[in-house]
């Protein structure tokens, strides 16, 4: 019944009292993928995550994690899944591969210590005390705790909430060097860019809903969003000596004019046609933009309340 | 079975080393209790309880044995579980297969080389500074009586753990809820008297005095109300049951 998937989540639901915070959502993670939930604070995520951990038993639906009932197995689970919690601390006078060899110990197969300080970053600071590690190296002594019993499968919990961008760039390279080791990863983010960047899937989570699945590319095109063709006005157009092309939307935004369309290479078409036509050259500045992921959350955000 | 005693030893092994590595700690653990046994055992040196030929320091060196052990279990274990709470260690033991009685296990284990530590500095340096030995029967009920004051005020500190909100307030609420009762005691002074008859009946019922007569029996010939170690068991199953009922691995 679950197939090949990784984690096979069917009508799950999630009620805290008379509060449903989750409205049957459903969707699978494939062996070997990153596979981002994406939504704003209070959709819901870190509920599905706690769920697929074991650390909570859901309402109503079906979970299965690497085949397995995280409710009812959450020790045999924890043996084959890493898991990185939003602010989880390290014992305060612990050492680096102290502690990671400490976790090791936990685990029937663990990873070689040296293998795993090299995957994070961390060999340099191996004998540094925890509590004198910056906010990234602690995210990615994190990964290298959940690393340590060798998973088939991570959960990252909004792995780089709070980090400024050289923290975020390492630790998404931390998260590209799991993919590189086959490993199956879930993260949660309310960054687009990070799921962007990281994903190989996206589901959009918004108010305990699954809004859409699927890769980068098919979740914005299936919000029907269009593409963008824009160009650096030229000062013909500006000053009114030119008309404006026909059976095109352009609108003239100062510098720069911007079109939408489903059907980009009519449209380019055309507006070349009309650049020729009107002397204009090969417009300066020209751009053609798939809709991005930003555009079909911004959208899906301002389309429903 | 034998891979949770493995786990729960090398868990007790971090946990040990950590505590030598933390001044405020080790400092508290160890420097308080044995300049209290050196400040109040010499200005008590050469005198003897009223009316006896028993020495002041045979009786205070077995008292400042009791309060090490609470030191060492009740306030040590106590905050120390209270900020891996609020830290967040205890939420993320939770993610690894480390059974739950092994971590336990191991924080206990820790704890107990922690009191056979701190017992052995008071009572080398009690015999030693002044002269107080056990009597010499009584070394298996002095033993005994370790034993099941370590029990006490390890399971009394798992409870006052959660008790605990807060990382800053672990120590000061841990000593706090025994200091003062443990002077009222006479832990400090044997002969510690003038308070009103209730209070100091009310200090009677807490497991303070009790362990610290089951020690000083084992000093002096010391009058010994059977009801001493009905009072530690009682208190260890009444901290029992709280701190089952209690314990979270999360904090709130």
């Amino acid at each position: 019944m679950t197939g090949d998937a990784a984690v096979h989540v069917v009508g799950l639901r999630m009620s805290f009292g008379a509060t449903e915070v989750l409205h049957g959502i459903d969707f699978d993670v494939h062996h070997g993928e990153v596979f981002c939930l994406l939504g704003p604070n209070g959709a819901g995520k870190t509920t599905t995550l706690e769920i697929l951990e074991g650390f909570t038993a859901q309402t109503d639906g079906h979970v299965s994690v690497l085949g397995m009932n995280p409710a009812a197995q959450p020790a045999r689970l924890r043996e084959r899944a890493g898991m990185v919690l939003q602010e989880c601390g390290f014992p305060r006078q612990a050492r680096v591969a102290e502690l990671i060899d400490l976790w090791r110990s936990y685990y029937p197969n663990p990873r070689p210590l040296g293998d795993l300080l090299e995957v994070v970053e961390l060999t340099e600071v191996r004998n540094a005390q925890v509590r004198k590690l910056s906010g990234g190296q602690r995210r990615r002594l994190d990964f290298a705790l959940a690393l340590a019993g060798d998973p088939d499968l991570v959960f990252l919990d909004e792995p780089t909430t709070g980090f400024d961008p050289e923290a975020r760039r390492r630790c998404w390279a931390a998260i590209e060097n799991l993919r590189r080791l086959g490993k199956t990863v879930l993260l949660t983010t309310h960054y687009l860019d990070e799921a962007e960047q990281l994903a190989d899937r996206i589901a959009i989570l918004r108010a305990g809903h699954i809004e859409l699945t699927g890769t980068t590319h098919e979740v914005a095109a299936r919000a029907g969003l269009d593409t963008r063709i824009s160009f650096t006005t030229p000062s013909a157009l500006r000053c009114g000596r030119v008309p404006l092309p026909g059976g095109i939307e352009l609108s003239v935004r100062g510098p720069e004019s911007v079109c939408h369309t489903g059907n980009a290479a009519m449209t380019l078409r055309m507006l070349l046609d009309w650049a020729r036509q009107n002397s204009l050259g090969d417009l300066e500045g020209l751009a053609v933009t798939a809709p991005r992921l930003e555009d079909t959350y911004l959208q899906l955000t301002r389309d429903r309340p | 079975m034998t891979r949770t005693i493995r786990l729960a030893a090398r868990q007790a092994l971090l946990e040990q080393r950590s505590f030598w590595r933390s001044a405020e700690y080790a400092l508290f653990t160890f420097a308080f209790p044995l300049m209290i046994l050196l400040l109040i055992g010499a200005a008590n040196a050469g005198s003897h309880l009223p009316g006896t030929d028993i020495k002041r320091t045979t009786v205070f060196v077995p008292g400042i044995l009791a309060f090490g052990v609470i030191v060492a279990a009740y306030v040590n274990l106590g905050s120390k579980v209270a900020v891996l709470r609020h830290d967040g260690v205890l939420k993320r033991i939770r993610t690894t297969p480390l059974p739950s009685g092994a971590y336990i296990g191991g924080l206990l284990v820790s704890t107990v080389a922690t009191v056979i530590f701190i017992t052995a500095a008071t009572g080398m340096i009690g015999w030693l500074a002044f002269g107080a030995a056990p009597r010499p029967g009584e070394l298996l009920a002095l033993a005994a009586g370790l034993v099941l004051g370590t029990v006490c005020f390890a399971t009394l500190g798992l409870a006052i753990s959660s008790v605990i909100t807060s990382a800053e307030s672990a120590g000061p609420v841990a000593y706090a809820s025994f200091l003062p009762i443990a002077i009222i005691s006479g832990v400090f002074d044997p002969t510690f008297s003038g308070l009103p008859d209730w209070l100091s009946r009310l200090v009677d019922m807490f497991p303070v005095k009790a362990l610290a007569e089951v020690l000083q029996n084992a000093y002096a010939v010391r009058p010994f109300p059977p009801w001493n170690l009905a009072n530690l068991g009682l208190w260890t199953a009444a901290g029992a049951v709280f701190a089952v009922w209690r314990f979270r691995w999360h904090a709130t």
